[in-house]
C-alpha cells in the first residue's frame, strides 16, 4: 500500500497547530516549581558565597567587604598549600593505588569458571556500604599502638617490634590511604566488573587465536574498551579525595601531627566553623571548586581526545 | 484545548501512586504547619552534658511547681555538644529559635564571643554579677573562660582544677614514698623504678604518666600549669615566650628519646583505659570532671588510685592547674530574663545541688559557700577513702586563668605543632636534656606567633580603624 505524499502546501497537522496555540507561560508554570527550588537552595547560595568569599566576618553581625584579600591571603598562606599538598598526596594514592588494585579485583572475579564470584563480589563490596565515618573508628582501633591489632599481630609474631609503635603518628597518609583503599576499592570494582564484561567476548577470542598473550590481549583489547569507564573512575575518585573530610577527621581526630592529615575541605572547616571566618572559607571553598571544576573539563576534554582519535 | 482542560486530562491519567504521593506532601504541609511552635510558651534550657540531667530533672521539676504561669515554666533539652554548638550559632547568627538558658562547654562558647561586644548573643551579666555580690563568693578564675575583653556572658559552673591520680598499689608494692615530691623532676625520679624491664623484652613494663605530644589539652595544662600560655591577660599573643619554649622542650623529652617517661593512653577510649586497668600507665592528669567518668568507666581502679596535688615545674612553684569548663548562658533572644537568672541562680548557686553534682560526678562547685559541705568531705572509696572533694577545692583559688580568645584553637594548633616537631627531634636524635631543644622551641615558637598574628591582623575588625558594619 503506498501513502500519498503531502503536498508541499498543506496546512500543519492538528496537534501541531494545537502546540503553537499553546501561551507561551504554560511551560514555565510547570517548570516553576523546579526552577524555584533551584534558584533558592543553588543559585542564591552560590551567589551569596562569591559574595562572602570577597568579605570578612567577624562574630554574629559583622561583615566587612575586602575585595580579594581572602584569595590573596589564601594563597600565601602556607598551611593553605600544606592542605593542597596533603589532600593530592591522597588523591595520587587513590588514583594509582586504589584503581590498579580494583581493577586487578574485577580482572579476577570476570575469570570465567571461577566458583563463589557472587560470594567473593560480596565480600570486596561490603565495606564500601559502611560509610567513611565507621571505617575511621575502626582503622583508629587498628592501627592503636599495644592494643591494636596492627600491632598486637606485629609484636606477636616479631617480639622486637615496638608494640606502641605510632602508625597514626608516624605514617598519615598510608593510614588514610590504606583506609580508602579498603573503603572504596571494591566499589570501583563493581565500575570495572560492568566495563569488563562489556569487552566483546569474539575480540578476545580472536585475539587469542592469533597468538596474543594475556598481556597484550589486556593491553591492546580490555584496556581501550573499558577506557571510558576507567576515566570515569579516575575522575570520581579524584574528585573524591579533593572533598576529603570525615576520614581523617575521625581516624586522626583532627589534622594530625603537624598537619600531616589536613585537607583542604578541612582547612575550610577549620576557618569557617572553628575560627568562625566564613568568608576566608567561602573563598577556600571556591578554590576548590575551581579546582575540581578544572579536573572535570579536563576528563571531558581527554574523553573528547580519545573519541576523536 | 484550555490550560484547564489540560490540567484536568493529566490529571485523569495519572496513576493512583502519585495522588497518594500529594496527599502525602500536602498531609505532611499542613501537619507542619499546624504544628504549635516549639517556643509557643514557657521558657527553655538546653545543655550537653548528659551526666548533669539526672541532677537537674528534679530542680526544673521543683521550679515548674512553683511557677503560676505557663510561660516561666521550663522546659530541658539535651543536645549533643557538636549539635548544640551549631544550634546556638546559627541563633545568634540568623535569628533561628534558641534556649532561653544555654550550658555550653568552653571551647564551644567562646565562638559566641567573637565580634562587637554589643553583638554577643548572651546577655552581658557583668554589671549584674556586681550589684549582687556573685563576684565575691564564686571562685575567680571560674569567670575568666566566659569574659571576653572584661565583660561576663556565662554563670561559671565548675572550678575544675587538676590533680595527679597515680596507682598506689603498684606504687605502694615498689616501696615509693610520694609525700615529699614537691617538682615533676622528683616525680620521675622517685617513679624510675616502675619502668622497670621485668618482662625481659627490652621495653619498660610501665610508664609513669598518660601523655602525649598530639594531645592538645593536656599540652595547654601543663603549660598554664607552669605560667606559660597562648594569650596574656588582654588576650594579646604571647606564644613566643621563654616560659613556652622551656616547659614544650621538657615535654618533648618526657615523650620521646631516652628520658622517655610517658605514653599514648588517650581519654574516653577503649585502647587508653585498658593501658590504665592494665597498669601500663602509673599516673594521670586528673580534673575532677575526669575523676567521675573513670568512676563510671573504669569501676575496676576503685580503691587502688589515690591522688596528690600535681608535681610543680620549680620549688614552690603551682601545685594544680584546669581543663574544660562549662557556663550557664541567658540569651539575649530569652523572653523573660528575670526568670532566666532567677533559674539560673536556682541550678548553679545552690549548695544541694552541687552536692548532689559532686555526688555524681565529682565535679566542684565555683561557689565558695558550697564547698563547707559534708559532701565535699566525704572519704572517696574509689581514691582509697581520700576525701578527693576538699582536695580538689584546696587548689581551687589556684587554678589559672585562661583567656578566652575566639583565636584559641588555632594558637594552640601551631604550639602542638611545635611540640609534635620537638618530640619529632627527641626521637630521632635521642636527646634527653631539654636543654638541647631549647633553641628550635624559641625558633619555633616565634614562627607559630607570627603565624597566629598574621591571621589576627587579617581580621579588620580588630584594627584601630575598623569598618562600620
Amino acid at each position: 500500500m503506498s501513502v500519498p505524499a503531502a503536498p508541499l502546501t498543506s496546512a500543519p497537522p492538528a496537534v501541531v497547530r494545537r502546540y503553537r496555540a499553546e501561551p507561551v507561560w504554560v511551560p514555565w508554570v510547570f517548570l516553576a516549581p523546579f526552577l524555584l527550588t533551584f534558584g533558592v537552595f543553588m543559585v542564591w547560595p552560590l551567589i551569596q558565597s562569591v559574595v562572602l568569599a570577597c568579605q570578612q566576618t567577624f562574630g554574629p553581625k559583622s561583615t566587612a567587604w575586602v575585595g580579594f584579600a581572602n584569595f590573596s591571603f589564601l594563597l600565601h598562606d602556607p598551611l593553605f598549600w600544606k592542605a593542597v599538598s596533603n589532600t593530592a598526596m591522597f588523591a595520587a594514592g587513590s588514583v594509582f593505588l586504589q584503581l590498579p588494585v580494583s581493577l586487578g579485583l574485577a580482572l579476577l572475579l570476570n575469570r570465567p569458571g571461577l566458583r563463589g564470584r557472587t560470594v567473593f563480589r560480596l565480600v570486596f563490596f561490603a565495606p564500601s556500604l559502611v560509610g567513611l565515618v565507621f571505617v575511621g573508628l575502626l582503622f583508629s582501633l587498628i592501627f592503636a599502638p599495644r592494643t591494636g591489632l596492627v600491632n598486637s599481630v606485629l609484636n606477636d609474631f616479631f617480639p622486637a617490634f615496638d608494640p606502641e609503635f605510632p602508625w597514626l603518628q608516624v605514617y598519615v597518609m598510608p593510614a588514610l590511604i590504606l583506609a580508602a583503599l579498603w573503603l572504596y576499592a571494591g566499589f570501583n570494582m563493581v565500575y570495572f566488573l560492568a566495563a569488563l564484561q562489556g569487552v566483546p567476548e569474539e575480540l578476545m577470542e580472536a585475539a587469542a587465536l592469533d597468538g596474543a598473550g594475556p598481556w597484550h590481549r589486556f593491553r591492546h583489547i580490555v584496556l581501550p574498551e573499558i577506557l571510558p569507564v576507567a576515566t570515569f573512575v579516575v575522575l570520581m575518585s579524584l574528585l573524591g579525595s579533593l572533598q576529603l573530610f570525615e576520614l581523617p577527621y575521625i581516624l586522626l581526630t583532627g589534622a594530625g601531627p603537624d598537619n600531616r592529615g589536613l585537607t583542604i575541605v578541612m582547612y575550610l572547616y577549620d576557618n569557617g566553623f572553628v575560627t568562625g571566618d566564613l568568608g576566608y572559607a567561602s573563598a577556600v571553598g571556591w578554590v576548590l571548586a575551581l579546582l575540581m571544576g578544572s579536573f572535570a573539563l579536563g576528563q571531558r576534554w581527554f574523553n573528547k581526545r580519545q573519541e576523536e582519535s | 484545548m484550555s490550560v484547564l482542560s489540560r490540567l484536568r486530562a493529566f490529571f485523569a491519567v495519572t496513576t493512583p501512586a502519585v495522588w497518594v504521593l500529594l496527599a502525602l506532601a500536602l498531609g505532611a504541609a499542613g501537619l507542619i504547619a499546624g504544628r504549635p511552635g516549639v517556643r509557643a510558651s514557657g521558657m527553655s534550657h538546653w545543655l550537653f552534658a548528659k551526666g548533669h540531667v539526672a541532677v537537674y530533672v528534679p530542680v526544673f521539676a521543683k521550679w515548674n511547681a512553683e511557677q503560676p504561669t505557663a510561660a516561666t515554666r521550663v522546659e530541658s533539652l539535651l543536645i549533643d555538644g557538636p549539635a548544640l554548638e551549631r544550634r546556638m550559632l546559627s541563633a545568634f547568627m540568623s535569628g533561628t529559635p534558641v534556649a532561653d538558658l544555654v550550658e555550653t562547654e568552653r571551647s564551644m562558647a567562646c565562638r559566641a564571643f567573637t565580634g562587637p561586644l554589643e553583638d554577643v548573643g548572651f546577655v552581658d551579666l557583668t554589671d549584674l554579677l556586681k550589684a549582687e555580690g556573685l563576684m565575691e563568693k564564686i571562685n575567680g578564675p571560674s569567670f575568666a573562660p566566659w569574659t571576653s575583653r572584661g565583660r561576663i556572658f556565662g554563670l561559671p559552673h565548675d572550678v575544675h582544677p587538676v590533680m595527679l591520680a597515680y596507682r598506689a598499689d603498684l606504687v605502694e608494692a615498689a616501696g615509693i614514698d610520694l609525700s615529699k615530691v614537691e617538682t615533676w623532676a622528683e616525680f620521675f625520679a622517685a617513679m624510675r623504678p616502675l619502668m622497670a624491664d621485668g618482662d625481659g623484652d627490652g621495653r619498660p613494663d610501665r610508664y609513669l604518666l598518660n601523655f602525649w605530644p598530639n594531645n592538645r589539652d593536656l599540652m595547654e595544662l601543663l603549660l598554664l600549669q607552669a605560667g606559660g600560655g597562648l594569650f596574656d591577660a588582654k588576650e594579646n599573643v604571647a606564644i613566643a615566650t621563654e616560659r613556652n619554649a622551656f616547659v614544650l622542650s621538657s615535654l618533648a623529652t618526657w615523650c620521646a628519646g631516652p628520658g622517655r617517661v610517658a605514653v599514648d593512653a588517650p581519654d574516653f577510649t577503649a585502647a587508653g583505659n585498658t593501658l590504665r586497668l592494665r597498669g601500663v600507665v602509673v599516673a594521670a592528669l586528673m580534673p575532677d570532671w575526669l575523676a567521675g567518668i573513670w568512676k563510671l568507666d573504669m569501676p575496676d581502679l576503685g580503691g587502688k588510685l589515690r591522688l596528690m596535688p600535681l608535681p610543680a615545674w620549680e620549688k614552690g612553684g603551682r601545685r594544680t592547674s584546669v581543663v574544660g569548663g562549662t557556663m550557664l548562658g541567658i540569651t539575649k533572644a530569652g523572653k523573660n530574663f528575670d526568670a532566666s537568672w532567677a533559674l539560673a541562680k536556682r541550678l548553679y548557686l545552690d549548695p544541694e545541688v552541687h552536692a548532689e553534682f559532686f555526688k555524681r560526678t565529682t565535679i566542684i562547685p565555683p561557689f565558695k559557700s558550697s564547698w563547707s559541705h559534708p559532701a565535699f568531705s566525704a572519704p572517696d572509696p574509689f581514691f582509697g577513702g581520700q576525701p578527693s572533694g576538699q582536695l580538689y577545692i584546696a587548689q581551687a583559688g589556684d587554678v589559672p586563668t585562661r583567656p578566652a580568645s575566639p583565636y584559641n584553637l588555632p594558637a594552640l594548633l601551631r604550639v602542638n605543632e611545635v611540640l609534635i616537631a620537638l618530640a619529632d627531634r627527641a626521637s630521632r636524635e635521642d636527646i634527653s636534656d631539654p636543654a638541647v631543644l631549647l633553641p628550635e622551641a624559641r625558633e619555633r615558637l616565634a614562627e607559630a606567633q607570627m603565624r597566629v598574628e598574621k591571621m589576627i591582623n587579617r581580621n579588620v575588625f580588630l584594627r584601630s580603624d575598623a569598618p562600620a558594619r
